[in-house]
């Protein structure tokens, strides 16, 4: 108890010595691991997107209503035929008009003047894999039964492509920084460990274990690796629950993510912090005290 | 309680420090370790807390096979061990009786323990006037004690004394011999170092001189002649 009192004690001792040199390194920490949780986040949220994408309608076909209800069939059967095509639904007038009451029910002035006589008979396509989209376009380019075909796939692989850009990109950063909060809190430990260094060669000759030497060094390394992810995850929680809540959320994307992940995320984020100030005292503490 | 047994320590450049010596210190003994400076005393203390490696030979202290005894149980071997360098060491943002309990406070005792334990220390050493000053402001002989007393700390078997009075006139001298005297008689085993041959030779002890690294004299009221 009396030797964990002395440890805690200059803990705080060695942090106050030299505070700017903590904030730098708990600054560094926190927008290294901000970086880490931001992104993995959203590219959570994107997946959870396009997770729903690639489970349901991949290719839309708008059929033209002038030709016969049985060219319709005909073109549902030949798609049908298609290897890659998992199933396909034909989508009535009378459903499209349904569907879209449904989606515009907000908007009563909107729905009053639409002529649903305009709104297409469609065939809503499943495909096996979502990528195959192309394949799909190509093979009916120049059908007369069909009016126009619209698919998301190539907004939603760009979208894909571009979180992945951003992953990668953000964990270059975050990677760059941490090396930086590395440096930081090597060379905080060294000033720490040069401005007690007599205190620590007495230390030895009164038969003090290099481990209880060592310890307010590493816990003043893992003090500051926690708080600065504590701080980052905190924030990145924040920024979630307000997007969750606004308006650009609900209108293009739907920020869902689950709960079960950002504990994980925010728990392994710690953990990697832990191991993260342990690995760096140990350096640190190598270097200074040169044992 | 101290048994060297050809011991040699060879420096990595080739300087022989410690040559071949062969030593019994018993229980409760008195050992003045004397010789030229640059003989070998502090090595041959060093060896003894293993703050140098013997290059050759076996080395045990207080029951611990010194030679043997891994990097990581050195911590071990220094609590049977009060060590008091030539450079008294003392910490100069802590006062008398801080520098002292520091030695307490780190082994983990009490805080009860801790003030009683310094208080006592600080009467053997005499230095309660003092209890309250900085390292700063204490004279050669009183920063002297005030290492005495942490060596002390925490009751060592031996105490080992590196110059203890090299930097002190005769008179102030003669009060850490007293000191020591009294500690040892008290039960605890001194080993000191000296190459003051005025204060050595009227106290009567156990010399042991060294010469290039060599035992050249091992006596029983011995007497020390600089040659
Ligand atoms: N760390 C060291 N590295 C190299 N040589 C050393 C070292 N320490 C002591 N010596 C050499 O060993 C010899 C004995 O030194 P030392 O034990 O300090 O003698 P004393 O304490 O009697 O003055 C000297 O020649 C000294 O130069
Ligand atoms: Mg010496």
């Amino acid at each position: 108890m009396g030797k964990f009192s002395y440890v805690l004690k200059n803990t705080i001792l060695n942090m106050r010595r030299s505070p700017l040199l903590v904030f730098a390194t708990i600054i560094a920490v926190l927008v290294s691991s901000f970086l880490v949780f931001t992104t993995l986040s959203a590219r959570s949220i994107v997946q959870n997107n396009t997770v729903r994408w690639q489970s349901g309608v991949h290719v839309v076909v708008f059929l033209d209503d002038r030709v016969t209800t049985s060219a319709h069939k005909q073109l549902q059967e030949s798609l049908e035929s298609y290897p890659e095509v998992r199933l396909v639904d034909y989508f009535s007038k009378s459903e499209a008009k349904d569907e879209f009451q449904v989606l515009f029910k907000d908007q009563p002035e909107l729905l009053a003047e639409v002529d649903f006589e305009i709104l297409p008979s469609s065939l809503r396509i499943n495909l096996n894999n979502p990528s195959d989209y192309t394949l799909i376009i190509e093979r009916l380019e120049g059908n007369p039964a069909v009016k126009e075909i619209r698919s998301s796939g190539e907004a939603i692989e760009r979208l894909l492509s571009l979180t992945d850009t951003l992953v990668i990109s953000a964990s270059a950063f975050a990677l760059l920084i941490g090396f930086a909060a590395f440096i930081l809190i090597i060379n905080t430990l060294r000033l720490a460990a040069y401005s007690k260094r007599k205190e620590i060669k007495i230390m030895r000759l009164l038969g003090a274990s290099s481990t209880y030497i060592r310890l307010p060094f590493t816990l003043e390394a893992v003090v500051e690796s926690l708080i600065g992810t504590s701080i980052a995850v905190g924030f990145g929680w924040a920024v979630i629950e307000y997007s969750k809540n606004s308006v650009v959320a609900e209108s293009i994307f739907d920020i869902t993510i689950a709960d079960d992940y950002l504990i994980f995320l925010t728990l392994s984020l710690l953990l990697f912090s832990l191991v993260f100030g342990l690995f760096a005292s140990f350096v640190g503490i190598r270097k200074a005290l040169n044992d | 309680m101290i048994n060297l047994k050809n011991v040699s320590l060879v420096f990595q450049g080739g300087s022989v420090a410690i040559s071949n010596v062969s030593a019994k210190v018993k229980d409760g003994e008195f050992v003045y370790l004397v010789g030229h400076s640059g003989s070998g005393k502090s090595s041959f203390l060093k060896l003894l807390y293993k703050e140098y490696l013997a290059t050759k030979g076996e080395i045990e202290v207080a029951n611990i096979d010194v030679t043997k005894l891994p990097k990581w149980k050195i911590p071990l071997l220094r609590r049977k061990i009060g060590i008091v360098t030539q450079e008294p060491q003392l910490l100069d943002n802590r006062n008398t009786f801080e520098n002292i309990s520091f030695a307490l406070e780190i082994m983990g005792s009490l805080p009860e323990e801790i003030d009683t334990k310094t208080n006592t220390l600080i009467d053997l050493v005499e230095l309660n006037e003092c209890a309250y000053k900085y390292p700063g402001q204490l004279s050669g002989g009183e920063q002297t004690r005030v290492s005495i007393a942490r060596a002390l700390a925490n009751n060592p078997v031996v105490l080992l004394c590196d110059e203890p009075t090299g930097n002190l006139d005769p008179e102030l001298s003669i009060q850490i011999i007293s000191l020591l005297e009294k500690i040892n008689r008290a039960g605890t085993t001194v080993v000191m170092a000296t190459h003051d041959s005025s204060i050595v030779n009227r106290r009567k002890k156990r010399i042991i001189e060294l010469k290039d690294g060599k035992i050249i004299r091992d006596q029983l009221n011995g007497s020390y002649v600089v040659r």
